[in-house]
């Protein structure tokens, strides 16, 4: 019936979980090891197929585990990356084999999906379920493509297909994917249900990455015990960051040594001011690309803030031999009804001759028409006229110890209420829109707004103009109280293409406020005649 | 909200009263107790308590002794859910406590200071989310379960016993949980956590909903939520505390019987004012500032409803440093402005803030006592304090 009420269920079931499932998951990393970057999947003459297993189990300390899982001849893997080209088809068999002996999951949650058209397996969602949705590829919201509000895969069903082609104009750049359940939703990605997805062509836009050697990691996310508020434990690539508790996820370069790393911000809830320390000092830092989409012209700063969804992609220089280096993620404050994110040493740069068998170097530029800035989607969409001009915003309620018990994102004149499954699209749209949004932080808490299906041209911030960026999330600072301005963002939402016809979501991406209804539908309509 | 029936008293004439207020245990009398009480919330790891404290004529709290109920409770939840709830009708002198984990009501008699009696809902009302509020009259109590948003009815029995009797599940109109609640006379009233309101008729016992059920004007405007209730005496009128960014309160005329759409008050800008009492006399109603460790306190006019601003404490003694939230309100005197003013001080362990009151020609203080505040060692988060005997509406 409620959502909050499924939440509570879900980790009621979660948080004792440990007690019957046995392990599924492959094991992941030590503490203190040298960070490898997750097994990578190429396409193939323009296809990359492949077989996931979703499964679950609860490791030695308690913490729950959802693994996606591919099989090689030396065993089972998690989460790999997958590369592919503009044009290329991604072919992906998802099979959910979640094991669960507790009634509660398998009997399913009380979710009304009445009224809701049915993609792939039938039933009641629940914390079993799954599905994949991939984040900041711009294809269309259609069954076996990407669409989060129908697509269930349910235990112990055969394989469902995704079955889609990366538009030819996409931008080169990481991309990733993650179960969208809604409810369960981050459950499964705290347990480390993600990964990264690559559309190659980066060094034929930002010729500066051409040769370098990259990095891909993803920054995850896992809590013990769900009801306690965060900041929660930080990972990269599955092996914990939690120095000085534990020792530090150990990185490896050349000294003096150009790498290009692609960073994947996979938590649930963690704004990540990025930084690379040499001696304690911030380093400059090359932004090749943010969201997946690459920077009209590269820029350098010390501190790359990701949003929890968000994805940074650099330049770092290693320092001479004798420095001692580290990769951070600051502080952050997500206002005073926010979890804290706290400083974290994600990893300790190690200076050595051996730059790592586990990483990969960018592959040659595949032959075809040049990419550019300029021929790349949403490249015109600056110079368009905006057919349509809506405001929206967050709000919350807090009315106790335990945080906010509300999430609502609202569009302004409508009456705030929070997602249903069942619920009817608040915002009518057409093919061929254009349309400015207004998008504000009313709470006392900072947000992450996330679009499913299409990048966003970020116009202004706090009401002043940006440099060009398109984006597909972006933190909204919580709001300072009385006397303060609420903050806001401005952006640009190009509905010309004819493939997004369909209904899809916008939403906070901070799992639980998405899981507790902080999401709506967005129905883009066939074009006029 | 703490109950009386005995309300009427207070229209006759002093003597009458005096000479009555022995047999009714309405008045404070050296053979008559006074205490407040709190609902410790300890979480299930150790069994829970109410702490009962003495209340010396000067209003300083002394610490008399601690009752465990044998049963958990979660260490935090709703600011506006009242834990503890106190009856006092002559025959009986009663508190009553929730169980947040156990979903258990205990009802401990104040002669003894020892349970006299307990009960469970249905198997869906708990309060391990956000707690179990209370609320009562002689014949019925109230409990709010926050886990699946329903409303238990329990009669109350002699001896400080309960017998449940049925519960409905209710919810707000954006799927909102039951978060405040208060009765007056046939009429209860609650809050959700979405920002609606609604009224139920209880003079069968089990509430029926008024059909009001209704956003309130603040909620409309956005970003203000009612969450705690008060109700005056007269019955006129239901005065919200909001959970908001500023001090604000909501007031609805529910002369008719229903609830009205609501006047909204904003009275200052101290962070967040869950929770509210009106003042005996019904001059002031307290706010607690639930986020900024202060206490407000504003001019209530009963005739109109309207309310003006008055005065707001500092920072309380410990906020931050020892303490993270000011939660639920208890007054040390059933008349007046209600003497001093306690507030239950969420922390680990946890206090009671006490703060003394001056009225006077439109203008009010309001200032920590010195020994203030007084600690609650049994209770790593308190949120729910009440006074016995309770104020006489």
């Amino acid at each position: 019936m409620r959502s909050a009420f499924r939440y509570l269920l879900a980790i009621l079931l979660c948080g004792f979980s440990f007690v019957t499932v046995q392990a599924q998951c492959p094991a992941r990393p030590d503490s203190g090891t040298v960070v490898k970057d997750a097994l990578t999947l190429d396409s193939v003459n323009g296809v990359l197929n492949a077989d996931f297993t979703m499964k679950h189990s609860v490791d030695t300390a308690g913490f729950n585990h959802y693994c996606y899982i591919y099989d090689t001849a030396k065993g089972e893997v998690e989460a790999p990356t997958l590369r592919l080209n503009q044009g290329d088809h991604l072919v992906l068999d998802v099979k959910d084999r979640i094991e669960s002996t507790d009634e509660g999951e398998t009997s399913g949650m009380e979710m009304d999906m009445s009224g809701a058209p049915v993609c792939g397996d039938t039933g009641t969602p629940t914390l079993a379920s799954t599905n994949v949705h991939f984040h900041g590829l711009n294809v269309p919201p259609v069954c076996h493509q990407d669409d989060v509000l129908t697509t269930l895969i349910q235990p112990n069903k055969p394989a469902f297909r995704f079955d889609m082609q990366i538009p030819k104009d996409e931008p080169p750049g990481l991309y990733w994917y993650h179960p969208h359940i809604h409810g369960f939703t981050e459950f499964q990605v705290n347990g480390g249900a993600a990964g990264a997805l690559i559309v190659e062509g980066m060094e034929k836009v930002r010729p500066e990455v051409k040769g370098l050697t990259q990095r891909v990691f993803t920054i995850r996310q896992q809590y013990l015990v769900p009801w306690i508020p965060g900041p929660y434990q930080l990972t990269i690539n599955f092996q914990v960051a939690a120095s000085p508790s534990f020792p530090a996820p150990i990185i490896q370069m050349k000294p003096g040594e150009k790498q290009f790393w692609r960073v994947v911000n996979a938590t649930i809830q963690d704004f990540m001011p990025l930084q690379v320390w040499f001696n304690g000092n911030p380093q400059k830092l090359e932004v090749i690309a943010l969201d997946g989409y690459p920077l009209a012209k590269p820029r350098t700063q010390e501190t790359i803030l990701v949003p929890p969804a968000g994805r940074a992609e650099f330049i770092v220089q290693a320092p001479p031999e004798g420095t001692q280096a580290e990769f951070i993620s600051l502080g952050y404050s997500t206002g005073p009804t926010g979890n804290p994110d706290l400083e974290q040493e994600l990893g300790s740069i190690q200076l050595t001759s051996d730059d790592g068998t586990q990483t990969a170097a960018t592959k040659p530029a595949q032959p075809g028409p040049p990419v550019t800035t300029e021929n790349i989607k949403f490249a015109d969409l600056e110079k368009q006229k905006p057919t349509t001009l809506r405001k929206l915003y967050f709000s919350e309620e807090f009315g106790g110890t335990n945080g906010p018990i509300q999430f609502y994102i609202t569009v302004d004149g409508q009456k705030q209420k929070v997602f249903e499954a069942n619920e009817k699209p608040v915002i009518t749209t057409h093919v061929g829109a254009v349309e400015d949004w207004i998008i504000e932080n009313h709470a006392l808490e900072t947000h992450a707004f996330h679009i499913h299906q299409i990048h966003f041209l970020l116009l202004e911030v706090d009401g002043k103009p940006v440099p060009t960026e398109l984006r597909d999330t972006y933190e909204i600072p919580f709001w300072e109280g009385p006397g303060h301005p609420y903050h806001s963002i401005k952006g640009r939402f190009d509905f010309r293409d004819p493939t997004i016809a369909g209904t899809f979501v916008f939403h906070c991406h901070i799992l639980l406020h998405e899981d507790l209804g902080m999401m709506h539908k967005i129905l883009v309509l066939p074009k006029e005649e | 909200m703490r109950i009386s029936l005995r309300s009427w008293f207070a229209y006759l004439t002093p003597l009458l009263v005096v000479g009555l207020c022995f047999v009714s245990g309405f008045a404070v009398g050296a053979d008559h107790p006074h205490y407040v009480v709190t609902n410790d919330d300890v979480p299930p790891s150790l069994a829970t308590s109410v702490t009962f404290y003495t209340v010396a004529t000067n209003g300083q709290l002394t610490m008399k002794t601690k009752v465990l109920t044998g049963r958990g409770g979660i260490g935090g939840g709703y600011f506006a859910a009242n834990r503890v709830t106190v009856v006092d009708s002559g025959n009986a002198e009663c508190v009553y406590a929730s169980d947040a984990q156990t979903g258990e009501i205990q009802g401990i008699s104040v002669k003894t200071l020892e349970i006299a009696g307990h009960a469970n809902g249905s198997k869906k009302d708990t309060g391990a989310s956000n707690g179990i509020g209370l609320a009562m009259n002689a014949q019925y109590l109230y409990a709010s379960f926050t886990d699946f948003s329903t409303i238990g009815t329990f009669q109350v029995l002699p001896g400080c016993k309960l017998k449940f009797v049925s519960d409905i599940t209710v919810a707000g109109l954006q799927s909102g949980i039951v978060d405040g609640m208060v009765i007056h006379g046939d009429m209860m009233v609650v809050t959700y956590g979405d920002g609606s309101i609604e009224s139920f008729n209880i003079s069968a016992g089990v509430p029926v909903s008024n059909g009001d059920e209704q956003n309130s004007t603040g909620s409309r405007r956005g970003n203000t939520y009612p969450s705690g209730i008060d109700i005056t005496q007269d019955g006129h009128y239901a005065i919200f505390g909001d959970t908001s960014p500023f001090t604000i309160v909501e007031v609805s005329d529910i002369s008719s019987g229903k609830l009205t759409p609501t006047v909204v008050y904003r009275l200052g800008n101290a962070l967040n004012s869950s929770n509210v009492l009106l003042s005996p006399d019904e001059t002031l109603l307290y706010i607690s500032n639930n986020q900024s460790g202060k206490l407000t306190a504003v001019f209530f006019d009963k005739t109109t409803g309207k309310l003006s601003k008055g005065c707001v404490s500092r920072a309380l003694k410990g906020f931050v440093t020892d303490w993270s939230y000011t939660a639920s309100l208890a007054l040390e005197k059933t008349t007046g402005t209600g003497g001093m003013v306690y507030v239950a001080e969420f922390g680990a362990p946890s206090s009671i803030g006490e703060i003394e009151v001056t009225s006077s020609g439109g203008k009010c203080t309001l200032t920590e006592s010195s020994k203030s505040p007084i600690a609650d060692p049994n209770s790593p988060g308190l949120l729910s304090i009440g006074a016995f005997p309770p104020r006489p509406f």
